[in-house]
C-alpha cells in the first residue's frame, strides 16, 4: 500500500505555477528523498499534504485517507518537521514535548516515557532552558522529537539535515533511518549525498512534476550505461590499450573508459590477460545522483 | 476536552512567563485605586488651589465629595484598561500565524476549532478577572471613605461596561482570525468601535448599540433607569456572540 499518493496536484501562487499536475506515490516504510532546486515547490507540496495549503486540483491520500485542506484528521498519522520549526518560546523542551503528547491524546505515562527517550535520541536531555534561547541546530532536534513523538505512521521533514553540524547530520540521519522500521519517511533536501546514503526512493521535482521518481535502485538501473572504467598501474600500459580499442578513452590519470556491451569488456580483459597489464580495478560506473539531478533538470 | 485543557494551560503558560499578566494586574490595580484616589483629592487639590483662583476672580465653594464622585472616575479610567488589555493581547493569534508556532500544534491532529475556543475562552477569562479586579478595588476603597449605597445600580452599571469589554474582546477574536498582524487586529476592532460611538450620536440609534453601555454612570447617577440598558445589552451580547460564531469558519478556512 502507498502510505501517501498524490494524483494530479496542481497549485498556484498569484500567476506563479508552482505544482503543475505532480503524481507521486510514497511505498510504505519507505524513505522517500524529494530533491528539487530552490523554488521547486517541495515545501508547498508537504504543506499540502499536511492541509495547510489549499491545493488548486488533486487529489491526497494519507494512509488511504483523503487530505482535505483546513481539516486536520489525517494529521494524526503524521509528524511534521518543518524547515524552520518554531516551538513556543517560554516552554522548555520536555514542556513542549508534553504539550504535543496532550493534544494527540496519548496518556501521561507515555507522554513522559517517550519524551525521556527522544529527547535522549536527539541529544537534548537534561536541557532545562526555554525553548528562547535554542540554537537553529538545537531547534531542528526538538523538531525531530516532536515529530517522532506519536510515533507516526508517516514522517514528513523539509530540509532536516539543514541546521546541523557535521556530526548532528550523520546523527539524524541514522535516526530517519532507524525510524524506518515503524514509520514512513519522506524529507526533502538538497543534498544529494544524504539521499544516496540512507533513501530508497527518490523523486526529482521539476517544473511542477515529479520529473523521476521510484526505487533509487530501478532508477540508477535505468540510467546505468554501458560504461566501464579501467585503472592500470603503469602510465607506460596506456598507449598500448588506447591503440588496440577505439572504444577506449582516456579518463584521467591512470584511468581509461569504455563505452560499449559486455562483450567489450571481456575482449578488453582478455587483452590484457595475455599481454599481462597490470590492473588496479575494472567497475562498471553508476550513475551518481548528482548526474541525474543535472539531467533531469537539464544542465 | 484533553486538547483544550492542553491549550488553556499552554495560554496560561505564556502569559505568566511572558509577563503579561502581571503588566495586565499591574494596570489594572493602578486604575483602581487611581478612581477613588483622584476623588479624595479633588477637594484638597481645590483647596490649595483656591486662593490662586481667588486672585482671578472664581471663589471655591467646599465641595461634598461621595462615593459617586469616586465611581464617576472608574467611569473615565476603565476604558484605559481595556485598551491596554487589547493591545497587549492583539498578538495571541496573530503572533503564533507569524511565528509558525501554530502550524506545528495543527500538524499534530490538533483542531483549529480547539485552539480558537481555548484563546476565545481565555481572553475572555482574563477580561473578566482584570475588570473585576479593579471594580473591587475601587468599591473596597469607596466603601472605606464614603459610602456606596449612594451609587444606584452599581452592580447593573458595572456588568454593562463588562459586557462591553466582552463584546470588545470578541471582536478582537474574530478580526485576530482574519487578519495577519496585530497591527490589522487593533485596526478592525477600533474601527468597529469607533462606528459604535459615532452611531452613538444619533439619538435615534443611541441606545441600541454597544457603547452605550459604557455610560455607567447615569444608570449609577440616577439619571437612567435600568430598563433603558436592556436593548443595548441584548444587542451586545448578540454581536458579540456573532463575531465568535463567524470566528470559526474564517479560521478553519484561513491560510498558514
Ligand atoms: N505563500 C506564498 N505566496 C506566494 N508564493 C509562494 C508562497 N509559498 C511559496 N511560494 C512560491 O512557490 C514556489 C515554491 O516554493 P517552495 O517553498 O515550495 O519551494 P521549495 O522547493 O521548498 O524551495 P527551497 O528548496 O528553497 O526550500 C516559490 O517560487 C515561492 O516563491
Ligand atoms: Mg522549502
Amino acid at each position: 500500500m502507498d502510505m501517501l499518493r498524490i494524483t494530479g496536484l496542481k497549485k498556484r501562487f498569484g500567476d506563479k505555477e508552482v505544482l503543475r499536475g505532480l503524481e507521486l506515490s510514497v511505498p510504505e516504510h519507505s524513505i522517500f528523498g524529494l530533491i528539487g532546486r530552490n523554488g521547486a515547490g517541495k515545501t508547498t507540496t508537504m504543506k499540502t499534504v499536511l492541509g495547510l495549503l489549499k491545493a488548486d486540483a488533486g487529489e491526497i491520500a494519507v494512509a488511504g485517507e483523503k487530505v482535505s485542506y483546513g481539516q486536520t484528521g489525517t494529521n494524526r498519522h503524521i509528524g511534521y518537521l518543518p524547515d524552520v520549526p518554531e516551538f513556543y518560546p517560554c516552554m522548555n523542551a520536555p514542556e513542549y514535548l508534553a504539550f504535543c503528547g496532550e493534544i494527540t491524546g496519548m496518556s501521561r505515562s507515555d507522554i513522559r516515557a517517550r519524551g525521556d527517550e527522544l529527547l535522549k535520541l536527539v541529544g537534548l536531555e537534561g536541557e532545562k532552558h526555554r525553548i528562547r534561547g535554542f540554537s537553529r541546530g538545537m531547534k531542528q532536534r526538538l523538531g525531530i522529537a516532536q515529530a517522532l513523538l506519536n510515533r507516526p505512521k508517516l514522517l514528513i521533514c523539509d530540509e532536516p539535515t539543514s541546521a546541523l553540524d557535521p556530526v548532528g547530520r550523520r546523527e539524524l540521519l541514522e535516526i530517519l533511518k532507524a525510524a524506518r522500521g515503524e514509520t514512513t519517511v519522506i524529507f526533502s533536501t538538497h543534498i544529494l549525498a544524504d539521499v544516496e546514503r540512507i533513501c530508497t526512493d527518490v523523486a526529482f521535482l521539476e517544473n511542477g512534476k515529479a520529473e523521476l521518481q521510484g526505487p533509487l535502485e530501478d532508477i540508477r538501473a535505468r540510467y546505468r550505461r554501458d560504461e566501464y572504467l579501467l585503472e592500470v598501474e603503469n602510465e607506460a600500459d596506456l598507449p598500448r590499450l588506447l591503440q588496440a580499442f577505439p572504444a577506449l578513452e582516456p579518463a584521467g590519470e591512470n584511468l581509461l573508459r569504455l563505452r560499449g556491451k559486455e562483450q567489450a569488456v571481456f575482449e578488453v580483459l582478455g587483452f590484457v590477460t595475455e599481454r599481462r597489464i597490470p590492473l588496479l580495478k575494472m567497475e562498471r560506473t553508476e550513475p551518481t545522483l548528482e548526474t541525474l539531478f543535472m539531467e533531469v533538470v537539464g544542465k | 476536552m484533553r486538547a483544550f485543557l492542553a491549550c488553556i494551560r499552554k495560554e496560561g503558560l505564556e502569559l505568566l512567563r511572558s509577563g503579561r499578566l502581571l503588566i495586565l494586574l499591574l494596570i489594572f490595580v493602578f486604575l483602581g485605586i487611581l478612581s477613588p484616589a483622584t476623588a479624595k483629592i479633588t477637594p484638597w487639590l481645590l483647596e490649595t488651589m483656591a486662593d490662586s483662583l481667588a486672585g482671578s476672580g472664581i471663589t471655591v465653594h467646599a465641595v461634598n465629595i461621595t462615593a459617586l464622585d469616586s465611581w464617576m472616575q472608574f467611569f473615565k479610567n476603565i476604558p484605559l484598561g481595556l485598551i491596554a488589555f487589547i493591545l497587549l493581547e492583539s498578538g495571541i493569534f496573530t503572533g503564533e500565524y507569524q511565528s509558525g508556532t501554530l502550524i506545528l500544534s495543527l500538524t499534530k491532529g490538533l483542531d483549529r476549532r480547539t485552539v480558537l475556543l481555548s484563546k476565545a475562552v481565555m481572553l475572555c477569562a482574563l477580561w473578566t478577572l482584570c475588570y473585576w479586579l479593579c471594580f473591587g478595588i475601587t468599591y473596597a476603597y469607596s466603601a472605606i471613605y464614603w459610602d456606596n449605597a449612594v451609587a444606584r445600580h452599581l452592580l447593573l452599571s458595572a456588568v454593562c461596561w463588562w459586557l462591553f469589554g466582552l463584546w470588545v474582546t470578541a471582536l478582537t477574536v474574530f478580526f485576530s482570525a482574519v487578519a495577519k498582524n496585530g497591527t490589522a487586529v487593533l485596526a478592525g476592532t477600533g474601527v468597529c468601535v469607533l462606528v459604535s460611538v459615532m452611531l452613538g450620536m444619533l439619538p435615534k440609534l443611541k441606545a441600541y448599540l454597544p457603547s452605550f453601555l459604557t455610560d455607567g454612570y447615569s444608570l449609577v447617577s440616577g439619571f437612567a433607569a435600568p430598563r433603558e440598558f436592556l436593548p443595548a445589552a441584548l444587542i451586545t451580547l448578540a454581536l458579540g456572540i456573532l463575531a465568535l460564531a463567524f470566528s470559526f469558519p474564517v479560521f478553519s478556512k484561513r491560510q498558514l
